[in-house]
């Protein structure tokens, strides 16, 4: 039908990760030149023409830079719109501001909706995202938004790296939450591994009481997998790791999907319990990687690549194909 | 209140009428009708020019007539030349169907969100939205009220062993709700999941859990539930025969003793008591500054079966103390079409367990394949717990008679009241199951079943009542529920909505914060 073909066009934010989608796809990443002017102005020009072309952009969200990746991002769909693409589809391994999604204090903003309409208004015609914070934030767009999920991949690097704690010996595995909210995320992991699971409710302070972190559920002996959207500055998980150490678990390791590790988060993930911290590529991760050990056996920080899942989105999008079979399946490499 | 005027959809009369009460006002002329072929037909009959309008509907059993009845309302506000149109929903329509929850699923209450604008509106107040994201949807401010203040009050004045209680989430995903609450009262919290994909594989765990029980309690236990077993049996098509079992209740009530840890011989004090307290009769509408009589025996009793306890089966009370203080009890029963049972129990054809290995590994027997596909088509596609739909589908599974599922309380409930928290109820079948779990399994003392919004599809509420581990339901008056339903109800209480609805509008309309309705207050 269509005769129009993918581009791929890349912010500024995060090229390793475009790189990898584009090999995935087997095209080449679209010329485009994004620049500042002196006053920090966000200027781009797209170096070839995108007229009748499926169009799609993809950024992500540096940490330090993410107000400046958004402009960007705005401005580029906007090149495109008025360059006549087809169709504009933005690519958000991470939505920005997705954290602040409710009025969960009087006269709180929620701001990723406004996310959601200035990404309307720049032009966009389709969003692929992936782990949203929350899955109404879908409901904040009024084109069609496909929310891929890292629980797959998840998935497969349990199997591949705690294989044998996931058949009982070693102590066995457990999930845990570290908080309330995430709770459903953990039991959803539980669930489809056949593995007990934990909570950690962080009870608020009663009157002349330090306030505490309650463990529910049963860790002792046990390897414990903490599981969670994102990690920021980590705080929350390093105080889970060291409530579960001191309920008798064996081993901890944190599997999260944004891992944005702002602040002193490798400080704080250095010093705490945690044994491995599992990430996903969705944010650039800079010199943080060779910070925690980098490739080496002790390293503290492991990357799992969700390329192939984005760029087969990006492939069965243009293709008119379902999307509904990355939801459950990691594809193949 | 001056250039105010609130409208009443057909849904709600009552709240609207004690709302406008409240100000001090009467609700504004209107005449609402139906064409013979049902299209919704509008008039009103005052002047609204210029003027503050709230229109207030909730839902009802004709849901899509009152939506419809609410833009209809709406736009002709607008056309009115009205000053500001608020619609107050008590009860967001559609709040359910916020996100995909499958594939291809509609985001309907963004539709909902939509149509309103369109309508006209320029401002909603609603109570506990089933996510709080949906104020999202909307381009006007949304003012979500909370009825936890209220709750939290009400519980405080009529459970007298409230400093006691657990509150229980029945399902992962309400937890937050749930922990909110308990932060609120500084009650600790507890949380039963329903799993599907734990079979007969985690019953190692289980019988070590209940081999801490006495012995002879435990054959005790045993017998009585899959006495119950049979029931089920023979009525396959209905999913919860509690209505058989009415009339039984003390057998039933000495099972839920049994499993505190006492020998049978010893429960009659208890039992006595605590059937006694059932029958003191309970209002229907309770002021929240008036206690219940009928339970204040209590505490002496609780007191009384504990003393029991521990002089006889001391070195298993030890155990139990124990797991009590590190908060970290696991306990896990057999579900089968929605009801706790035996772990000697038959497994029925196809267990949970069976199907799931299928979906992990697709070259198992085709046969079963298919029907492991027909159980589970939502759940195959949904990735992630976010994109499932928990209570609705958990009611399908419960609902299915070959299906058995694994439930698991997580949280120490013994000899203790527990209240299970959710924002709303609907089909009854998921509360049964957790309330049996805390009763049966955790060996809890009392159950107070708590909601915003009273939905009560079908016979829920019947099912409610007739189910002998529940002792309160507590529902706001958020979606209407009929006078016959009340009055027939011996547990439900509702609490009434109207005070906090009538000071949101109030302070709309003369631009005050509205902050101060969400506080706990701590008289």
């Amino acid at each position: 039908m269509a005769t129009n073909s993918i581009k791929l066009l890349t912010g500024s934010s995060h090229p390793q990760l475009a790189k990898l989608v584009a090999d995935r796809l087997g095209i080449e990443l679209a010329k485009t030149m994004s620049l500042n002017y002196s006053n920090q102005e966000t200027s781009v020009t797209v170096g070839e023409s995108v007229r009748d072309e499926d169009v799609f952009i993809l950024q992500s969200t540096a940490p330090g830079d993410i107000n400046d990746g958004l402009m960007e991002l705005l401005i580029m769909i906007n090149a495109c719109k008025t360059a006549s693409a087809r169709r504009i589809t933005a690519v958000l391994p991470n939505f920005p501001y997705a954290r602040q999604d409710k009025k969960d204090k009087s006269r709180a903003p929620i701001s990723a909706k406004l996310i959601a309409n200035m990404l309307q208004t720049a032009g966009c015609n389709h969003v692929i995202t992936m782990d949203l914070h929350a899955s109404q934030i879908q409901g904040f767009f009024n084109v069609p938004v496909d929310n891929l999920y890292a629980e797959p991949s998840t998935l497969r690097w349990i199997e591949d790296n705690l294989a044998r704690e996931v058949q009982g010996d070693a102590g066995g595995l457990v999930i845990v939450s570290p908080d309330a909210g995430g709770a459903k995320r953990a039991t959803s992991i539980a669930d489809r591994l056949d593995l007990p699971f934990a909570l950690i409710h962080k009870e608020r302070a009663r009157p002349n009481e330090v306030s505490r972190m309650v463990l529910v559920g049963d860790v002792k002996g046990k390897t414990c997998i903490l599981v969670d959207d994102m990690a920021d500055t980590c705080g929350t998980l390093a105080k889970a790791a060291s409530t579960l150490t001191e309920n008798g678990a064996k081993d901890v390791v944190a599997i999260v999907t944004h891992g944005i590790l702002s602040g002193n988060a490798i400080d704080i993930i250095l010093k705490s319990a945690l044994r491995t911290v599992v990430v996903t590529n969705t944010v650039p991760l800079g010199d943080k990687f060779e910070k925690l050990g980098g490739d080496r056996k002790d390293g503290k920080l492991k990357v799992m690549d969700i390329s192939p899942t984005l760029a087969e989105a990006i492939r069965r999008t243009h293709n008119g194909e379902s999307v509904s079979f990355l939801f459950t399946h990691v594809p193949s490499s | 209140m001056r250039n105010t005027l609130i409208f009443a959809g057909s849904s709600c009369p009552d709240l609207t009428h004690s709302i406008c009460g409240n100000l001090g006002m009467s609700p504004a002329a209107v005449e609402l009708s139906q064409f013979a072929n049902g299209e919704t037909s509008v008039k009103i009959l005052t002047s609204i020019r210029e003027k503050d309008v709230f229109v207030v509907q909730s839902g009802s059993p004709k849901i899509n007539d009152s939506i419809m009845e609410l833009l209809i309302l709406i736009s002709a506000c607008k056309g009115g030349s009205a000053n500001k149109i608020t619609a107050v929903l008590p009860y967001f329509p559609y709040s359910r169907q916020s996100k995909k929850k499958s594939h291809r699923g509609a985001i309907t209450a963004r539709m909902l969100a939509n149509l309103l604008h369109v309508a006209g509106i320029n401002h909603v107040i609603t109570v506990d939205l089933h996510a709080s994201q949906m104020q999202g949807f909307f381009k006007c401010p949304v003012d979500n009220l909370h009825a936890e203040p209220l709750i939290a009050r009400w519980i405080r004045y009529n459970v007298p062993t409230w400093r006691e209680a657990v509150c229980v989430s029945k399902n992962a995903g309400g937890t937050k709700r749930v922990t909110s609450l308990a932060d609120a009262l500084k009650l600790n919290f507890g949380m039963v999941t329903t799993d599907r994909r734990r079979g007969a594989k985690d019953m190692t765990a289980s019988m070590i859990l209940s081999g801490r029980y006495d012995g002879s309690a435990e054959k005790d236990v045993d017998s009585g539930v899959s006495k119950l077993g049979i029931n089920d049996d023979g009525e396959q098509d209905i999913p919860f025969v509690s209505r058989a079992r009415t009339g039984r209740g003390s057998d039933d009530r000495s099972e839920r003793c049994t499993h505190n840890t006492t020998p049978p011989k010893k429960t009659h004090a208890s039992q006595s008591s605590v059937t006694s307290s059932r029958r003191a009769p309970t209002p229907t509408i309770t002021s929240p500054l008036r206690s219940e009589h009928g339970h204040t025996s209590q505490p002496s009793q609780s007191s009384l079966s504990h003393t029991n306890n521990t002089s006889i089966a001391s070195p298993i009370e030890e155990a139990a103390e124990f797991t009590d203080e590190l908060a970290r009890e696991v306990t896990h029963g057999r579900l089968v079409q929605g009801h706790i049972v035996a772990d000697d129990y038959p497994s029925p054809s196809h267990s949970a367990m069976s199907s799931s290995i299928i979906l992990d590994n697709p070259d198992e027997d085709p046969m079963t394949m298919s029907h492991a596909s027909s159980f589970f088509t939502s759940d195959a596609l949904g990735g992630t717990a976010d994109a499932v739909a928990s209570s609705d589908e958990e009611e399908e599974n419960l609902s299915n008679p070959h299906l058995e599922q694994m439930i698991t309380l997580v949280g120490d409930v013994r000899s203790r009241t527990v209240f299970i928290v959710d924002d709303m109820i609907d089909k009854s079948g998921s509360w049964i199951a957790a309330a049996e779990t805390v009763v049966k399994r955790g060996g809890a003392t009392k159950v107070y079943v708590i909601a915003t919004h009273g939905l009560f599809g079908g016979d829920a509420l019947e099912d409610l009542e007739d189910c002998n581990c529940i002792d309160k339901i507590l529902v706001t008056n958020s979606f209407p529920i009929p006078k016959e339903k009340m009055r027939d109800s011996k547990k439900l209480v509702v609490l009434d909505l109207s005070v906090l609805l009538s000071e949101a509008i109030r302070r709309n309309h003369y631009g005050e914060s509205i902050s101060a309705l969400f506080s706990h207050s701590n008289d």
